[in-house]
């Protein structure tokens, strides 16, 4: 499902290049619950975004369902993130006046659904994650733990082929943390491709492969 | 996505900033409110000057002699009389009427109440010309004059002056300096316009006002009525022949007389007045422009705060199209809420200042579809350069941002 090789990103800043990642390859396969780990600053949200059709690589190759994904127009991309791809960020990344459901609703919107069915998807979505009581909260009137599943929801809602989550539990407490590992453990069981990104080793051992990244390569790659 | 869901998305963004979306559009609403009213106001003001042109439904002009201080040069100083208007009256090239006036300050007494006021003396034509209307009693007619009858129309405001009803005066006598005047007749409240005010003046016939209180036959001025037919230049330069040879002037002697054409003043005016809304526009239009530029400025401001928001819509399948679209329609929809605001205030204002001076009204219809239309353009224009910028952005950069 996912191929990559050789992928390098650098930055430019003023005079100087940093080089973030300096060759990666690996394949994840559908149906993978696959860690990406690392310590702060590794590069490891910089994978995600490349790997998650957000940003494109400095060089190498990137395959999403053989097609390479540096010939995609910006209208593809968006397509792909909109069908293929679903986010979760650490600070969960809601807009915050609109409500839950309207918060999950968007990227159905964004696909050209009627507001309809919109609304039937969202509701499930939300029920899902067990959050069919607190539909029309907005995100200021719930907690962390609420916010980031109303975040995996509306990453769920499109039927997504892979799931990013990066960080989810970093804003959390431990406990709440652990929740959130569970939908996706749960997720995962389902059939779901998952890839998580974490600095935290209890957090990547939740997954079935964990892909050490270190310096701009990868450190280790090993099945749990 | 359908427009619809664009337009109510951008809705939302708005309702969300309610002070600021308001503080944007202030100058398009000030552009809008001022275009809408002086368009109206102006056509208000253009409409009234119309009808007082069209009440006299002929057109007056007035000569008047020539004051001393215009001293003629060459030709002697005299004044008009009565003669003047007889002859003008015997000349049959244009069916002009012709009302002379004899005028003058004098004491009036009833009662035990006396006051200085205006004496007219005319004839009955002078009524018509001017288009004063009865309201009580009758008006003098060509026999009174001729018979020099001590009879007197009063304007509706002599009574005031006199701390007496109309009523009481009706059919009563007053004094004009000492002489007894029967009061037939009162004029209906004319209200004041140029010079002095006519229900505060009082008019008796022709011949009683030369013979009987003023003792002259030296009139103020003759008002000339002639038909819309007849163009101002051709009766002006009948008057002139009359009285060129009424007075004895020879070829290449200078008038000792004035033709003064009320109709062209009030062209004049209506020239200045619309010169003076066009201005007042054109200053409008530039604060529309402002405001435009301020709606930009703030859509600029709100494309970097929520770059986060933009990051995170392209990341859930926003194309730039869409985001495009959301602040384009964000940009225009501000600039119409002020448009719509303005055209209610302007409207209001109009309204007002038509009440109080108690002009004719108009529904500016085109100033509001113009200056609607015209704010929607502004927003299309200033929020093009915002929209493209949020649309550009990044996703993975604008996720980033804090
Ligand atoms: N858009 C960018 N411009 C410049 N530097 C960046 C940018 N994005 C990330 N970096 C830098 O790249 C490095 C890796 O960042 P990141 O991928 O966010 O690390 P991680 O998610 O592993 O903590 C950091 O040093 C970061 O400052
Ligand atoms: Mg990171």
């Amino acid at each position: 499902m996912i191929h990559v090789s050789n992928l390098k990103k650098a930055y430019i800043l003023g005079t100087q290049t940093l080089e973030v990642l300096k060759g990666i390859n690996f394949s994840i396969e559908k149906g993978e619950y696959v860690a990406i780990m690392g310590p702060s600053g590794s590069g490891k949200s910089t994978l995600m975004n490349i790997i998650g059709c957000l940003d494109s690589p400095t060089y190498g190759s990137y395959k999403l369902n053989n097609v390479e994904v540096s010939d995609m127009s910006d209208d593809k991309l968006s397509n792909v993130r909109n069908r293929e791809i679903g986010f979760v960020f650490q600070s969960f990344n809601l807009l915050p006046r609109n409500t839950a459901l309207e918060n999950v609703m968007l990227p159905l919107q964004y696909a050209g659904i009627n507001k309809e069915q919109r609304r039937e998807k969202a509701k499930k979505a939300l029920i899902q994650v067990n959050l069919g009581d607190r539909m029309d909260h907005k995100p200021s009137e719930m907690s962390g733990g609420q916010q980031q599943r109303v975040a995996i929801a509306r990453a769920l809602v499109t039927n997504p082929s892979i799931v990013f989550a990066d960080e989810p539990t970093g804003n959390l407490d431990t406990q709440t943390g652990e929740e959130i590992l569970k939908i996706f453990r749960d997720l995962h069981n389902n059939g779901q491709t998952i890839i998580l990104i974490t600095h935290e080793l209890e957090v990547a051992n939740e997954a079935n492969r964990v892909i050490f990244i270190k310096d701009g390569l990868i450190e280790y790659d090993k099945i749990n | 996505m359908p427009i619809q869901e664009s337009i109510s998305s951008a809705l939302d963004s708005i309702r969300a900033n309610k002070l600021r979306s308001i503080l944007t559009t202030l100058a398009i609403i000030i552009g809008t409110a001022a275009v809408i009213a002086m368009v109206a106001m102006g056509s208000s003001a253009q409409k009234a000057l119309d009808e007082s042109i069209s009440d006299l439904g002929a057109r007056t002009i007035n000569v008047y002699p020539t004051s001393s201080r215009q001293g003629a040069t060459n030709t002697s100083n005299i004044p008009l009389d009565i003669k003047d208007a007889l002859a003008l009256l015997k000349d049959k090239e244009i069916p002009w009427q012709i009302a002379p006036e004899i005028r003058g300050s004098r004491q009036i007494k009833f009662g035990s109440e006396n006051s200085n006021l205006q004496i007219v003396g005319s004839n009955p034509e002078f009524f018509s010309i001017r288009g004063y209307e009865i309201d009580q009693g009758i008006l003098f007619n060509e026999k009174d004059s001729l018979s020099r009858k001590r009879v007197a129309v009063l304007g509706s405001k002599v009574a005031n002056e006199l701390k007496t009803s109309s009523k009481a005066l009706l059919n009563n006598d007053v004094f004009i300096s000492n002489v007894a005047f029967k009061v037939i007749g009162i004029i209906k409240e004319e209200g004041s316009g140029w010079g002095p005010n006519p229900d505060e003046q009082i008019y008796v016939p022709l011949y009683t006002a030369s013979d009987r209180i003023f003792g002259t036959e030296t009139i103020g001025s003759i008002n000339v009525n002639f038909p819309v037919e007849y163009r101002t230049e051709e009766v002006m330069i009948a008057i002139e022949r009359v009285l060129r040879r009424e007075h004895d002037i020879g070829p290449g002697e200078e008038n000792n007389f004035r033709i003064n054409d009320w109709g062209q003043a009030l062209d004049l005016q209506k020239q200045a007045t619309s010169i003076f809304f066009a201005l007042i526009i054109g200053i409008a239009s530039i604060s529309l422009m402002v405001g435009g530029i301020g709606v930009m400025n703030i859509m600029l401001v709100s494309v970097t705060e929520r770059t986060r928001e933009i990051g995170l819509r392209k990341a859930l399948g926003a194309t730039k199209n869409i985001i495009l679209l959301q602040f384009i329609i964000e940009a225009i929809i501000l600039c119409l809420i002020g448009g719509f605001i303005g055209v209610i205030l302007g409207s209001i204002i109009y309204f007002l200042v038509a009440l109080w001076q108690d002009w004719p009204m108009v529904f500016p219809l085109v100033a509001i579809i113009g200056s609607v239309s015209f704010s929607a353009l502004v927003g299309l224009f200033f929020g093009i350069w915002p929209a493209r910028r949020a649309a550009s952005l990044e996703p993975a950069v604008a996720l980033r941002y804090e």
